[in-house]
């Protein structure tokens, strides 16, 4: 396969993990809702934090598609990676979830932000490792 | 020639793609539906020890709750009481054996979070169902406000938490069952009494006519040498008004055959899954070598024996196959074991995932049958490319 077909794939990747993180955690896998009188629990903060750092990474990897320097992609795609770390670590790791762990945010947003995260931090560094200086 | 076979498949990067896809489908089918059914039979197992009593009493009022079974099976909330007199009109009854109280009252949303959680008490002096569970975890005696969380509960060793205004020590924390008593919290007699007295206080529970001081939610009964359960069943619900006695494997017999249904549904899955399966892969090999019949004549005229065109036929199915299992294998366990929380609750069975060893090693199972799998359906093309009329095929007369 070609370096340019492979580039390109990588980047995609790292699109669709990023984008998993911005707009997947706010329509599927996101955190429990507010309680009975309105209020947020903790878990609801954490899932602000991944969404921020999702739409961070959106638009790096958004940049990292578009840009032709290959330097820069480089750099773009190796920075998307700490990013994906710090998104893996936030559910209960950084922000404590709910209490029980049978619950939303625990069952289903904890496990596929990691998975995400982790994903898109392997993909970074593979995309810089295969992107070519121009 | 040896790498003819790895040059193969890179050369025909598609029909590669799809038998890994195959190959891949196949081992997660086997390992996801494996695991499920494993997980499922170890639920039920972790709730029978649970119960842990031949017998349970609890006041006939309580049966008509909807939610009755939820509660007193599957830790789910909620709450029922009977006075202690029943209690030892039943102990008094002929072949009972160990006898112990339990006291069930469920939280309101703790600071946390707003879902309730069940608060189970027991008295350490008697208890034989849940002290030797909690021994697995915790050696010491709860003191009062001390209790032990479930597995399911974000809360650990040393860390306070409220209910009704009464903060608690988290003094141990239970291993996982894969029931709902992963989010129970059990505590002693005397602190399930203050909380109960606080809630009162507060005004946040109402018992009606009940004194919680004289009330126990259900007794936990083994019967005596000599008296079967079957026997002590019977005579509790004879001789003892307003309480309904149940043999606790009946209890459970209602989700044994929840369970026996969905393992049946999966096992049939598995199946249908692997049928078809086979039969692409059976396809998909045939079309390939007859596509492919001139090449292999060539090889043919070129010195390679009938041996060597089959094994070559052979090792490109094994190259896919193990490719595509390890894939599957890798994307079921990724599946399965991060979100089997909502797996357990989508099924709303007991749920209780095998431990590390045995899941790597019905891993390798699934990749090794899906591999063996491939390599059978493989197998019939290999036969036919070995017995291929290379005069016929390269005249273009087949």
């Amino acid at each position: 396969m070609k370096r340019k077909t492979i580039e390109w794939i990588m980047g995609i990747l790292l699109l669709a993990c990023s984008l998993c993180l911005s707009v997947g955690v706010k329509l599927w896998f996101h955190a429990c809702g507010p309680k009975e009188d309105g209020s947020f629990m903790t878990c609801h903060w954490a899932q602000q934090a991944v969404l921020v750092i999702g739409c961070a990474m959106t638009v790096i990897s958004l940049l990292a598609l578009i840009l032709q320097n290959g330097g820069m992609r480089r750099g773009l795609a190796l920075a998307a990676a700490p990013c994906g770390i710090g998104a893996a670590l936030i559910p209960n790791t950084m922000i404590k979830l709910c209490m029980m762990t049978d619950m939303h945010c625990h069952a289903v947003m904890k496990p596929a932000v990691i998975i995400a995260g982790i994903a898109a931090a392997v993909i970074g560094v593979i995309y810089a490792a295969v992107c070519k200086n121009d | 020639m040896k790498s003819l076979a790895l040059k193969n498949l890179r050369g025909r990067p598609v029909r590669t793609a799809v038998l890994m896809v195959l190959a891949a489908l196949l081992s997660f089918t086997a390992l996801g539906g494996t695991l499920t059914v494993t997980s499922l039979g170890k639920g039920l197992d972790s709730l029978e020890a649970r119960l842990g009593a031949d017998v349970m009493v609890v006041p006939k009022e309580a049966t008509m709750k909807k939610k009755f079974e939820d509660i007193v099976l599957q830790g789910s909330t909620g709450y029922f009481y009977m006075d202690s007199k029943r209690a030892e009109q039943v102990m008094e009854c002929e072949g009972v054996g160990e006898v112990s109280p339990q006291f069930f009252l469920a939280s309101t949303g703790s600071s946390c979070c707003s879902i309730p959680v069940q608060i189970i008490g027991f008295d350490p002096d008697t208890d034989f169902t849940v002290s030797p569970w909690i021994k697995r975890t915790y050696g010491g005696e709860l003191e009062l406000y001390d209790i032990v969380v479930g597995s399911d509960l974000n809360a650990f060793v040393g860390d306070k938490l409220s209910f009704y205004g009464v903060e608690c020590r988290v003094a141990a924390k239970l291993e996982k069952t894969g029931t709902s008593y992963d989010t129970t919290v059990f505590t002693n007699e005397e602190t399930i009494r203050a909380l109960i007295k606080s809630s009162l206080d507060k005004g946040m529970n109402d018992f009606q006519d009940i004194d919680p001081e004289t009330s126990v939610s259900c007794l936990m009964i083994n019967a005596a040498d000599g008296t079967s359960p079957e026997e002590l069943v019977n005579d509790i619900n004879i001789h003892v008004q307003k309480v309904k006695a149940f043999k606790s494997g009946d209890m459970i017999s209602g989700i044994a055959g929840s369970l026996s249904g969905v393992s049946k549904m999966i096992r049939m899955l598995i199946a249908a899954v692997w049928v078809l399966g086979m039969v692409i892969l059976l396809l998909a090999f045939t079309m390939s070598v007859n596509e492919r019949k001139k090449e292999f004549a060539v090889l043919r005229v070129m010195g390679a024996s009938r041996g060597k065109l089959a094994g070559l036929v052979l090792k490109e199915a094994l190259v896919c196959c193990l490719g595509g299992s390890l894939i599957g294998a890798a994307a079921g366990l990724l599946v399965l074991l991060p979100f089997n929380g909502v797996i357990e609750e989508m099924l709303g069975l007991p749920f209780l995932l095998p431990d590390g060893a045995s899941i790597a090693g019905y891993a390798a199972a699934a990749v090794i049958l899906a591999v063996i799998s491939g390599a059978a359906a493989a197998a019939v093309s290999a036969w036919r490319v070995s017995r291929i009329d290379t005069g016929l095929i390269l005249r273009g007369d087949n």
